[in-house]
């Protein structure tokens, strides 16, 4: 994991005491309600429905059992003892005091945590695969570039005013679970036919209002250019983005105005000033960046194949959960665990106190105290030894943390919504989990197959809705909460980019939204061939018999 | 009344506050070389700018970071060297990032406070990344060992 040097620790502290002046100077009335905002925004409070929300920066989901202890501290100290795990990895309260923000911020910083960045129109914190340093298919371990561009893009002179959000993703797998080709920045590293480490560089993607699937812009680029390319792309946005609408100022816009090959040709232009220049990494910094992010010592672990397989005969419950929520690790006799925070009755990716205590004990005793966020809001231990499953699982069981849900309909990616957001048109958390109640039984669930339901309460598309294989959007219609159903997005997999879901029509009453999910449950059951997952199935037969079935009987 | 805040010694990064002088800036269209002038931030940069006798930029909001960007192309890839004005939207809350960018004065509007603004112009001892002021980055100047 990544570790602060005395460089980090200077810098993050004097972003405190810099932002508790400001703090200071707004309670003071020296700055104006606007002004305030977007210096608060960068630190990462929001303003909600009912209170600020503080959005802490957890760098490409990476975490410490120490650092989540102090996640629960705070939870406890100065929210209602829960915090949330977002869809962009990050941990979020949505009780705290504005005052006490700065108090907050310095007790981050004493685990190397910030909020920096976190909100506003800023370069936001870089996400990637939950699985980074673990998978099975990984080929790159990216998190020294997520470091990397973490600190680049830090407090940037150039780029901390741009005219929207900026989000950058990036994967080194096979699997693209960081969802590159939605995000304004996609980096797909992988390695050459020199086994050198190169990336593919995505620009444009994005969801919200108008969703987007990035477009190429430089495959093949060389490691040491990768923060002059990134800049290229920044400047000619930050000059070039548009600033008068802010439905039209993320760069998918400026890319779509401008073309693809339009967009490259103005970035080509940019970096031919750049290329080369002093922001060139250089090996040593290379080299620094991936002595942090060494694999842990592993132990040789003898074979536990069939033990475990005798464990999960013995315990039909445990067997579930290791074929849901543990995946392959890359060293033998290891495996990665999702832990699910998709609990009917719990809002998706809220997690108590104690059950951040809990997580980073059981990290800390059965994975290198290390551990992950994901963006399907769960929590992942990713080097968990093969004989420990069955221990920790019932841990977990015993915390209401050992659903077999991953990946299946319950395991629901959904906003915050009209329950906390003030953007919301609609509430997604009940939606969520009537859906869950409706469809809890498990054999049921599992015979559906793998099943992303996403959930927004508006537009912003903080679900992610448009990549669900069903997508639920709240609309409102006359004042009252509609949902707009979408069918057959993905976020890309194994090198294909994202897919976006196909409206199905006219948008529906929240009673009726399970009825309708029934309906396309039904329309896939009697249509697939033997085994084939939703999605393909979804592919083959395409949206005309969902929208029928939907259709015919609501009348 | 509005003032100038202005860099006095570029090496010691002292500032100081003076009563605004009013130069004749000119827009692009009608400057000739030697005056002053004043561009919009949207404007092309232009090699023959550097023989300006000095560059204002006008911000039209403080969260417009256009400014910014067309500073630093004065700045390190034209080498204006002369005088860099921020005028329009100032506030002392991206000073740091117009020093950084370039901008060695700033005309301060009458509703802000010259004091407060004078003691944000570096609220921060070092950054990560290169900038016109520190053309290298961290990892460039500073000697950053895996415990350092
Ligand atoms: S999608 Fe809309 S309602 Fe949901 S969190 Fe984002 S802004 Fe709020």
């Amino acid at each position: 994991m990544y570790q602060y040097d005395k460089f980090d620790h200077t810098f993050v502290a004097e972003r405190v005491a810099h932002y508790r002046a400001q703090t200071l100077r707004y309670l003071d009335g020296k700055l104006s309600e606007d002004e305030f905002l977007q210096l608060r925004l960068r630190n990462g409070l929001y303003v909600q429905r009912l209170a600020p929300m503080l959005r802490v920066a957890v760098p490409y989901g990476t975490l410490s059992s120490d650092q989540l202890r102090m996640l629960a501290a705070i939870a406890r100290k100065y929210d209602r003892g829960y915090g949330h795990l977002s869809t962009r990895q990050n941990m979020q309260y949505n009780w705290p005091e504005l005052a006490e923000v700065p108090d907050i911020l310095e007790d981050l910083a004493s685990v190397e945590m910030h909020a920096i960045q976190t909100s506003g129109n800023c370069i936001r914190n870089v996400t990637t695969d939950e699985f980074s340093g673990a998978a099975l298919d990984e080929s790159v371990d990216v998190r020294p570039y997520c470091e990397i561009l973490r600190q680049w893009s830090t407090s940037h002179p150039e780029f901390d005013w741009l005219p929207r959000k900026f989000k950058i993703a990036v994967t080194g797998a096979t699997e693209d679970r960081a969802a590159i080709t939605v995000h304004d920045i996609g980096i797909r590293a992988h390695r050459d036919d020199q086994d050198q480490i190169v990336f593919d560089i995505f620009v444009g993607g994005g969801l919200g209002r108008t969703p987007v699937v990035g477009v190429l812009m430089i495959s093949g680029l060389p490691v040491e250019h990768l923060l002059t390319y990134v800049e290229a792309i920044m400047r000619v946005y930050n000059r070039f983005g548009r600033r008068d609408n802010k439905y039209r100022a993320r760069i998918k816009i400026l890319v779509r105005a401008l073309t693809a090959d339009g967009f490259r040709d103005r970035i080509d232009e940019e970096w031919m000033h750049l290329k080369s220049g002093p922001s060139t990494l250089t090996q040593d910094e290379v080299d620094r960046m991936r002595l942090h992010f060494t694999p842990p010592k592993f132990d040789t672990l003898p074979d536990f194949t069939d033990a475990l397989a005798q464990q999960r005969l013995a315990e039909p419950e445990f067997s579930r959960w290791v074929k849901h929520n543990v995946t392959p690790h890359k060293a033998p006799g290891y495996a990665v665990v999702t832990l699910s925070t998709k609990v009917t009755g719990i809002p998706p990716g809220d997690v108590s106190d104690e059950q951040m205590d809990c997580v980073a004990d059981w990290a800390e005793a059965w994975s290198f105290s290390e551990l992950r966020i994901s963006h399907e809001q769960n929590f992942v231990i990713p080097h968990v030894a093969q004989n420990k499953l069955l221990e920790l699982w019932g841990a977990a069981r015993a915390a209401g943390m050992g659903a077999s849900n991953k990946g299946l309909l319950t395991d629901i990616i959904c906003c915050p919504g009209g329950d906390y957001c003030s953007l919301a048109n609609a509430k997604s958390i009940p939606v969520a989990e009537s859906i869950q109640r409706r469809f809890d039984d498990y054999d049921y669930q599992h015979d559906l197959h793998e099943l992303d339901i996403n959930i927004s309460g508006c537009m912003n598309a903080c679900g992610h809705h448009h990549v669900g294989h069903i997508g639920i959007l709240g609309v409102d219609k006359k004042g009252a909460e509609f949902y707009q159903i979408s069918l057959g997005g993905h976020s890309g997999h194994s090198g294909i980019g994202a897919t976006l879901g196909q409206i199905v029509g006219p948008s529906f009453a929240r009673r009726d939204v399970n009825d309708v999910i029934n309906k396309i449950f039904d329309v896939y059951l009697a249509n697939r061939t033997q085994e084939e997952h939703f999605l393909n199935c979804f592919k083959r037969i395409g949206l005309e018999p969902f929208k029928e079935s939907i259709y015919a009987s609501s009348d | 009344m509005p003032v100038l805040i202005k860099q006095t010694n570029q090496t010691q990064g002292e500032w100081s506050v003076a009563p605004l002088d009013q130069p004749k800036w000119q827009s692009s269209d009608t400057w000739s070389k030697g005056t002053p002038l004043i561009l919009q931030v949207d404007e092309e940069p232009a090699s023959e700018y550097v023989e300006a006798s000095a560059i204002a930029i006008e911000f039209p909001a403080f969260i417009d970071g256009r400014g910014l960007s067309l500073a630093v192309l004065l700045r390190s890839r034209f080498d204006f060297t002369g005088e860099l004005r921020a005028v329009g939207a100032v506030h002392e809350d991206i000073l740091h990032y117009m020093v950084r960018c370039g901008f060695d004065s700033f005309e301060l509007g009458d509703d802000r406070d010259a004091d407060i603004a004078l003691a944000q112009i570096a609220p921060y001892s070092d950054h990560y990344q290169a900038s016109v002021v520190n053309p290298e980055p961290a990892f460039r100047r500073v000697n950053r060992g895996h415990n350092a």
